[in-house]
């Protein structure tokens, strides 16, 4: 009997100790090879910089490709980077776990990308580093965009996105359409877009446009569509992100969703066209962002043999002109280390013209300097989606509720079908409203 | 978290191993020497289960319900204040706004009642059209079973093929025969949940199916061939031997089902998104913990989830011993 309770106390002694030193090893990881801020064995300096994709994309070998340059230009320095890749396999708010689990165990990288419309809760939080004071005026302002929120500079943008209207120029000729005159300098009307699809319905086999109104699960239909509210004279939030009512209810903003609404019930659009619908040609416009090119390219050459096929509308315009922009940003972590002086280093150079260039040629996007060059053909997809950008691109609110704000907008677009635009835009208001209070009313 | 995890883990086990030197000493005090030896064996083998079953299955409860009175937000893990119970007022103002949250309450209210009587009956009915000998039965078994080995996601999916809302989809293209116009049947708050409710029966009665059968087989055959001489129909054969058979079946299979239905999360998620005509009490609380990052309050949602869950189940136990 002895014997036995002997042995089940050592049991549960071992148990607990072996555990007890597990937590003791866990901790604050501020030691060793490879640790945030870390020296090496031969005295440089370790930053660590955690990307969102994956090593082995193409866009991961290009960061990859920076890294190693940024390597070799400071081996005199002491400063060494190291590629943290966490593809998104479960979406964006996966890769946040992940870097919110980097954070309670105290092993967050040195340098982040994360994706813009996070900027005001990430900032409001304390993930991020003020770098307003470390990155000069005259450098920001080569920036199209800047990761901002009240008023202090929180990240840089890696790469810059905007989107229009991709449309099939055989259905167009058939329909005897001709969109000649429209740029992103000189963008068509609300009325126009509307006259472009009743003509164009009747040679379409299932609609004259995809609007992308059936993607309500994630944050494409929110980025593409929320220019039509700016353009409307509408708006969602207040400049400080914390005021939903009257402006996400009110006149103007309905006024947008009003024009989508009269899209989806005159037929011109539906929540029924396939992914593949404007590729097969049984749709004649498509909204999409800049990533669409390489496909129509590439993929589908049954119907769009070479560029004289296909060809890039910009967003239409009512009050004023208004298209979509943001991509994905870097930040400085605000980690255990204090001293930024080889972290600033690494995000200058993943942030300079070179690298932004390299990244870019990489993904087909647009570069998010103004600085790199770029020589792409006036009446070109990418120039026309670049002129856009300059002109008229305007990014999504800034507020800290923006998820809640990405649920209510693809709410209201999935009623559209069969609601009634004031009901839909007063239960989103209330339901934003209630979130930006309780976030307001955050210790 | 974690020393907070390790001193929870220490007061668990020695608690636990009070217990096993109580229970020890009662024997000993017993002088039952056999029972001390087993007992002490046992317990020793239990330790590895006992100690996983705290980490993955009790500690999580416990943190969830001490979040439940905490302002714990997701992106600030550090920074986790005790609340007292606003998460609760929150909740109950919330309500009653009749926003999402109303929603999700009356959702998942509609979906439990349309396909806990669904699901089980579809159950019974397919366990007493199988429950005959042949190869047939054995053919139709396999068939019946094959849903429910299918993943939850992938069922998801291929009923959203079917429901396509253009004239491409599965069902559409079948009424289009009969000159039925096609529709949205996902995005319509009138035929939603009804398609998620067929959906889920026909995904979850093969296992409840097989549960039953295994009631049937435990019905002893000389009943029906009394009642037969006794001179009773198809109909009181089924009533007065069958039905009284199953009862005990039954009472697990309604808790089971209703507890299942209750939690319904993956569907309306994979196959329409957050809308306000499909969403339900587990995916109202996911999007709560997860998107806006609320996990101080979404763990208060889900204690009142366990709350109302088990107060049924309590009833329904109640009600069916009280017949008994």
């Amino acid at each position: 009997m002895k014997k036995l309770l002997k042995s089940i106390f050592s049991m549960m002694f071992a148990v607990v100790l072996a555990l007890g030193m597990t937590a003791c090893g866990g901790g604050t990881g501020d030691g060793g090879e490879g640790d945030s801020g870390a020296v090496d064995s031969e005295g440089n300096t370790i930053v660590k910089i955690m990307f969102h994709v994956d090593k082995s994309s193409t866009e991961g070998q290009a960061y990859q490709k920076r890294i190693n340059a940024f390597n070799n230009a400071y081996k005199d320095k002491n400063i060494k980077a190291q590629g943290v890749f966490k593809a998104r396999s479960a979406g964006a708010s996966g890769y946040e776990t992940e870097l919110l689990n980097n954070q309670l165990e105290g092993t967050l990288a040195d340098i982040i990308t994360f994706d813009a419309p996070n900027t005001a809760a990430y900032a409001k939080s304390g993930l991020l580093y003020d770098i307003s004071s470390l990155i000069s005026a005259e450098e920001q302002a080569k920036f199209y965009s800047l990761n901002k929120y009240e008023g202090k500079l929180y990240g840089l943008p890696i790469q810059e996105s905007s989107a229009g209207f991709y449309y099939n120029k055989k259905i167009f000729r058939q329909a005897g359409i001709d969109v000649s005159a429209f740029s992103a300098e000189n963008p068509w009307t609300f009325a126009q877009f509307k006259e472009v699809c009743s003509r164009l319905k009747a040679h379409c086999e299932i609609a004259a446009v995809d609007m992308r109104i059936d993607a309500t699960k994630d944050e494409t239909a929110p980025y593409l569509l929320y220019p039509f509210i700016y353009a409307a004279g509408g708006d969602f939030t207040s400049g400080d992100g914390y005021t939903a009512t009257g402006y996400y209810d009110s006149a103007a903003t309905a006024k947008g969703f009003q024009f989508i609404k009269d899209l989806i019930s005159s037929g011109y659009t539906s929540y029924a066209i396939g992914p593949t619908d404007f590729f097969t040609g049984k749709v004649g416009m498509y909204l999409s962002s800049g990533w669409t090119i390489p496909d129509l390219d590439n993929k589908y050459r049954d119907n769009f043999a070479s560029r004289d096929d296909w060809g890039l509308l910009p967003y239409p315009k009512d009050v004023v002109a208004a298209s979509a922009t943001g991509s994905w940003s870097y930040a400085i972590t605000n980690n255990h280390h204090t001293d930024k002086t080889a972290i600033l280093e690494l995000l200058k150079w993943m942030t300079s013209a070179e690298s932004s260039k390299a990244i870019t040629d990489a993904t087909g996007m647009i570069p998010a300097r103004n600085d790199v060059e770029k020589s792409y053909q006036p009446g070109s997809p990418e120039y026309t989606l670049l002129k856009q950008l300059e002109l008229s691109g305007r990014e999504r609110p800034v507020t800290v509720a923006y998820p809640t704000f990405s649920t209510t907008f693809n709410q209201v677009i999935a009623g559209l079908g069969n609601g009634d635009v004031s009901t839909l835009l007063t239960s989103a208001t209330n339901t934003l409203q209630t979130e930006m209070n309780r976030l307001k009313n955050l210790k | 978290m974690l020393k907070t995890s390790i001193i929870i883990l220490v007061l668990f086990l020695f608690a636990f191993g009070g217990f096993v030197l109580y229970d020890l000493a009662t024997a000993k005090k017993r002088k039952e020497v056999y029972r001390v030896k087993s007992s002490a064996t046992a317990y020793l083998m239990l330790l590895p289960a006992v100690i996983l079953a705290f980490l993955f299955i009790l500690l999580p409860i416990l943190y969830s319900l001490g979040y439940a009175f905490t302002d714990y937000y997701l992106l600030r893990p550090n920074d986790i204040n005790f609340i007292y119970l606003d998460n609760f007022k929150d909740f109950f103002e919330e309500l009653a706004t009749k926003g999402t949250l109303y929603n999700a309450i009356k959702n998942t209210l509609t979906f439990v009642i349309g396909v806990v009587p669904l699901q089980i009956g579809l159950a019974l009915l397919l366990a007493l059209f199988v429950n005959r000998p042949g190869i047939g039965s054995k053919i139709f078994k396999v068939c019946f079973f094959a849903p429910v080995v299918i993943s939850l996601s992938v069922t998801a999916f291929l009923w959203e093929q079917i429901l396509a809302p253009d004239a491409g989809g599965l069902l559409n293209s079948l009424l289009g025969v009969f000159g039925v116009p096609p529709r949205d049947w996902l995005r319509d708050p009138k035929t939603a949940m009804p398609c998620i409710i067929v959906l889920s029966a026909w995904q979850g009665c093969g296992y409840q199916m097989l549960i039953f059968l295994s009631g049937l087989s435990n019905i002893r055959k000389d009943l029906y061939e009394a009642a037969s001489l006794d001179g009773a129909n198809w109909w009181r054969k089924f009533w007065l031997v069958t039905w009284v058979g199953l009862r005990s079946t039954f009472v697990y299979i309604l808790i089971t089902v209703f507890i299942g239905a209750c939690r319904i999360l993956t569907q309306p998620m994979l196959m329409t998104g957050y809308m306000d005509h499909t969403v339900t009490l587990s995916y109202y609380m996911y999007n709560k913990g997860y998107t806006e990052r609320w996990v101080g309050y979404s763990s208060a949602v889900a204690l009142l989830m366990t709350i109302f869950i088990g107060g049924i189940t309590l009833i329904q136990r109640r009600m069916f011993r009280e017949e008994k």
